[in-house]
């Protein structure tokens, strides 16, 4: 006799639905299970590797930190970026400038001219003329 | 930090997929196809997982509903016509199993998948409407719309094998 004629009443359709639903087979199952497996494992080993460089990194910098090695080679990295930045920039070109008040003060030494000084005539009242010269004028 | 692996415990997820792709396409090698597709595409994008978003499984069942959408439309569903192929002397529930398959495989895209959801992969509604962008209060009347035009089916089916029945005595 078929299934639907041995049927009670009521029928119980979500039982039903649940009781019919479809199962893989175990192949399916297995050969899934397997691969799932498989690449979980590598997973599981990646990161436990991953896990132990950083627990060994944490010891080492913990070992070094407690005898001065981290500043001391903070420092060191400080020098060699220090030293890599004067190799690499550029020089600064310095302008000189040509009117400042230091350089009136220390700069090069200028020639003073050299005054002229007006030979006096001969004569008579050369030599009152060059004392009116030096001397202001008389205002009275 | 480490995140929780989303197929840890596969066995049970393997069943809920399969049953869910088998009620949408028909229990059979394209089930099983779209099921191996389903766990390479969830091992290829696992640590896309997010916890706080749902169980595994509802993750497992989005990425299967894409790989069925995806192929579907080239893919009749496989129990149509079972009927014919039903021995009599097949145990009651190899026949049953057939039964619901192909009456399942009578309802349309959207009803065959929110059973397949509710039934196949035993999701809540709740889940199937987080599942499926929509509310719970809707997912459960689709629901309970799909159960009676399935029922209709099952009842076409009793009144067509009394018919043959009869006609054969």
């Amino acid at each position: 006799m078929r299934y639907w004629r041995r049927r009670q009443v009521p029928f119980d359709l979500e039982a039903e639905l649940k009781a019919a639903r479809p199962e893989p087979s175990p192949d399916l199952v297995h050969r899934l299970e397997a691969r799932l497996r498989t690449s979980g494992r590598t997973r599981a080993g990646s990161s436990l590797r991953v896990a132990f460089v950083g627990a060994l990194t944490a010891v080492m910098l913990m070992a070094l930190a407690s005898v001065g090695g981290v500043g001391y080679a903070a420092s060191a990295g400080r020098d060699a970026v220090v030293s890599v930045k004067r190799v690499v920039t550029p020089k600064r070109v310095v302008r000189v400038l040509k009117q400042s008040p230091a350089i009136d003060q220390y700069g090069p030494k200028k020639k003073k001219k050299a005054k002229k000084v007006k030979k006096a005539k001969k004569g008579k009242g050369a030599k009152g003329r060059v004392r009116a010269r030096t001397r202001p004028p008389f205002t009275g | 930090m480490l995140r929780r692996d989303p197929l840890a415990n596969p066995e049970p997820l393997i069943r809920r997929v399969y049953a869910y792709v088998a009620y949408r396409v028909g229990d059979g090698p394209d089930a099983e196809d779209l099921t191996s597709e389903t766990f390479e595409r969830a091992l290829r994008y696992r640590k896309s997982y997010d916890p706080r978003k749902g169980e595994p499984v509802a993750w497992l069942l989005g990425i299967a509903k894409r790989c069925v959408d995806g192929r579907g439309a080239r893919m009749e569903f496989a129990s149509e016509g079972a009927d014919e192929a039903i021995p009599s002397d097949l145990e009651e529930d190899t026949v049953r199993r057939l039964t619901v398959a192909r009456a399942v495989g009578t309802l349309d895209e959207r009803d065959r998948e929110l059973i397949a959801l509710r039934y196949g992969a035993d999701l809540t509604a709740r889940q199937i409407a987080e599942l499926l962008g929509a509310r719970t209060n809707a997912i459960e009347v689709a629901l309970h719309r799909a159960l009676g035009r399935l029922r209709e089916t099952f009842a076409i089916d009793d009144e067509a094998a009394v018919r043959k029945h009869e006609a054969s005595r």
